[in-house]
Formats: structure tokens, sequence, C-alpha cells
């Protein structure tokens, strides 16, 4: 379980760093192509509580540290708030954990779907977080898909995520509800 | 075995609670020198990224004209065939000679002490715009500065690290910039908008006068005040101006293509 969970922690730094070199989606109106939540999803279904909560902890950092400027004097959005942003759909998706463990591809699938779909939620919450520092709301087309478009994207990447963590997370030895492999 | 699960449960609870609020109410200054660290750890990956990236973009336009090439001269011969592609491959070195003695001759006219960058990644974050560049704390660097290209303004030092440094970008809604309008008394605060990118950048000025009398095309410099930015430089051209209830606002078009820049020079001081 460790192995695995450290090796979690791996994908999602280089799923940040991968990022960090994939050009935003102009057919979408710029909205980007994000590996990060649904690696994280996928860690939230399969690894016990205490582990979630440190992966949150990891991907949250993680996310303002790398993806967001941090101003030496001032930023309007803090890093650390990430943390809790990760963390609510995290816990939707630990909660979804006894359909994950019944180990059937049609509910993996299923999961993967969901988790696309929570995939917005980070991102109305970043714009939430923004919005209320800069003191103005703004609503446009742009925003509404860069906000959506992600998790429309997500819907066909996060499948492919899970259908790849399952085989790994077996050839480290870890089957989650089932006794660990010898 | 119950009780252990549960025992365990609430101790990763609080650990979570007490870790997530310490590193919320950690001084801004040391999360912004965590960030240069973090960025400093990433930097091989960052390089070898980049030059893996031109690599394949390089493959890609070898292969593009060998198509262009096969379709325009299915009758020619293998050498010649050869013979045109490296003509190709020397056209491309040409127009890359020039791009740079655009930048070199830039450098040496310039008023400023420029250091010259390379772009390693653009950051394709929702709601940020910035990017990362090839100089760090080694070189000179230091947060605040700003970085131009031989067309105008680019971004500013936000983060650096030993070997890199994150630049925000002109389109980012937190850069504000005073800026002028040549031939007028006009002066304003430009920065990006929330809907802004780099591959489709947004700029408003605000904070113009009501009555202000801007045209199309007329060109937006920077004013010099606020100490980031030297004045003179150009930011962009006037795409439209609104009159609103409380101030006037003009949309700029930016002087510098952002989204495929790869050269850009940071302002270390001046000569």
């Amino acid at each position: 379980m460790i192995l695995f969970f450290l090796a979690l922690l791996v994908l999602i730094f280089g799923s940040f760093v991968f990022q960090l070199f994939l050009p935003p989606v102009l057919l979408v109106h710029g909205a980007v192509i994000l590996f990060v939540p649904a690696v994280y999803f996928y860690g939230c279904l399969c690894l016990p509580f205490s582990l979630t909560l440190a992966l949150t902890f990891f991907t949250g950092m993680l996310n303002d540290l790398l993806t967001i400027p941090q101003l030496r004097s001032h930023s309007d959005f803090p890093a650390g708030i990430s943390i809790l942003i990760y963390l609510v759909p995290g816990l939707v998706m630990h909660g979804l954990k006894p359909l994950f463990l019944r180990h059937r591809w049609e509910t993996h699938c299923l999961l993967a779907e969901i988790g696309a779909i929570l995939t917005p939620f980070i991102l109305l919450a970043q714009y939430a977080m923004l919005s209320f520092e800069r003191r103005e709301i703004l609503l446009s087309d742009v925003i509404v898909w860069r906000i959506v478009g992600p998790g429309l994207i997500s819907l066909l990447i996060a499948p492919c995520v899970f259908f790849i963590l399952t085989p790994l997370s077996h050839a480290l030895g870890y089957r989650p509800g089932l006794p660990l492999a010898r | 075995m119950a009780a252990l699960m549960k025992g365990i449960t609430i101790a990763s609870l609080g650990a979570f609670g007490i870790f997530g609020v310490l590193f919320l109410l950690l001084p801004q200054q040391t999360k912004h020198q965590l960030q240069g660290v973090l960025f400093q750890l990433v930097s091989p990956i960052l390089r070898t990224g980049a030059s893996v990236q031109e690599g394949l973009g390089g493959v890609r336009g070898g292969l593009k004209r060998m198509d262009e090439l096969e379709r325009e001269n299915q009758k020619l011969r293998f050498d010649n065939e050869q013979l045109r592609a490296s003509n190709s491959l020397l056209k491309n070195l040409e127009s890359e000679v020039n791009r740079l003695n655009r930048a070199l001759g830039f450098r040496e006219q310039s008023a400023f002490k420029l250091l010259p960058a390379h772009i390693l990644s653009r950051e394709s974050a929702t709601w940020w715009n910035f990017c990362t560049i090839d100089r760090g704390s080694k070189n000179g660097i230091a947060t605040d500065m700003a970085v131009v290209t031989e067309d105008g303004v680019f971004g500013k030092i936000t983060t650096v690290a030993k070997d890199v440094a994150v630049v925000l970008l002109i389109s980012d809604e937190s850069l504000r910039v005073s800026v002028a309008i040549e031939g007028t008394q006009e002066q304003g605060i430009v920065s990006g908008t929330r809907a802004s990118s780099n591959y489709v950048p947004d700029l408003k000025i605000r904070f113009l006068s009501k009555t202000a009398n801007l045209k199309p095309g007329m060109k937006v410099l920077t004013a010099g005040s606020g100490g980031v930015f030297p004045s003179g430089l150009v930011v962009g051209t006037i795409k439209d101006f609104l009159v609103k209830e409380l101030e006037g606002v003009a949309s700029v078009t930016p002087a510098v293509d952002l989204a495929s820049v790869q050269d850009v020079f940071v302002v270390v001081g001046q000569k």
C-alpha cells in the first residue's frame, strides 16, 4: 500500500510538471488539460482515509506552489487554499470507495466519469476564491468554458488514467479490499 | 481493531488539520521562497522538457517538409530531394539567424542592461498567465524585474530560483502597469482580464478620463511610475475605447505575441 501511495505521489508530481508543457485547448476557449485530478481521485478511491488526507495535502500544496504565481508581498490566492479545495471532492470520491472495491471495470469507468464531473468544482472554487479576493465577479462564456471545459476533457482522460493505475496498483502488490498479494 | 482504526482516523484528521492550518498561516515570504525551491527542484525537468519539445517540433517540421517535397517533386531523383530538403533547412536557419539578429540589435540599442533568456515552459493554468525562463538568481535575476522583447513589454519576474525564474505575463489580471497613451496626456492602468490567456490575450486600460479621445491604433507606452517598468516601453495598441459610468476603459492589443515568443530579455539595470 505504501509503495502504491508513493507511486501516486510521484505520479501527481509528474502530472503537474507534465501539465506545464501542455497548451490549452483553443477549441474549448482555452480550457486546460488536467491529469492531476484523475490521479488524485483514483488515490481517494483506493487508499484508506488517513492516506487520502495525506494525498490531499500533497496535491493541494503542489497545486498552489507549481501552478499559481506566489508574489513576495501579497498573493490573491494564498498557497494552501487548494488543500481545502481538493479536500471536498476528494472526500466525495472517498465516500464512493465501496463501489470501487467491487473491482468491476464498469463501476471503475463510472467512478472515473464522476471524478471528471467533479473536476470543474476545483476550478469553480478557485474562481470563487479569486473573485472574492479581487472583489469583482465576472461571468462570460469564456470563463464558463474555462471551468466546464477541463471537466469535459477529463471525461475522456479519467477512464484511461483509471485503467492505467489499476494494473499499476496490482503490480505494486496493492489490491484494496482484497488480501495483499504475496 | 475497530478502536485502533478509529484512533488512526482521528489522529490523521488532527494531523491534517494542524499541517493544513500551519501551511496556510505561513508568511507569504516563506511561501514565495518555497515556490523558488520547488521550481529549482523541477528546473532540470523543465530544461529537458523544453529541449525535447523543441526537438519534437523540429522532427515534425522536417517530416512536413519532406511530405511537401514528395508531393511537389514525385518525379525527381532521391539526391535532388535531399538537396531540396537541405535547402529548406537552410531557409529555416536563415529565419532563425534573422530573428536572433533582430534580438541582438534590440539588445545593443537599448538604454537598459538586458539579459537574454529562453522560455522553458508556458504554464497553462486556468486563471493565471505565467511562464518559466532559463535564467535565475545565479545570473543576477531578482524579483520584480521587468521582462521585455524587441516588440515590447512581456511581463515581470515573480519567483526566482537558482537556475530558473517565473515570469508573470502582461496578460495576467494581477499584473498592473501604469501606462500613457502616445500623443495624449492620458494615463491609466493596464492589466489582463480573468478570461485572458497567452493565446487570446485581453488587456484593458482602466482609470482613463471619460473625455479621452482615443483612436484605434494609438500606441500604449509604459509611464514609468511603479518602479518595475522603465518609461517608454511599448505595451500595445488601442483596439477600442468605451466610456463607462466613472471612467474610460480601453481595450489593448498587446505588442508581443505572448503565445509564440521564444526569447525574452530581463531588464537587469541601466547602461
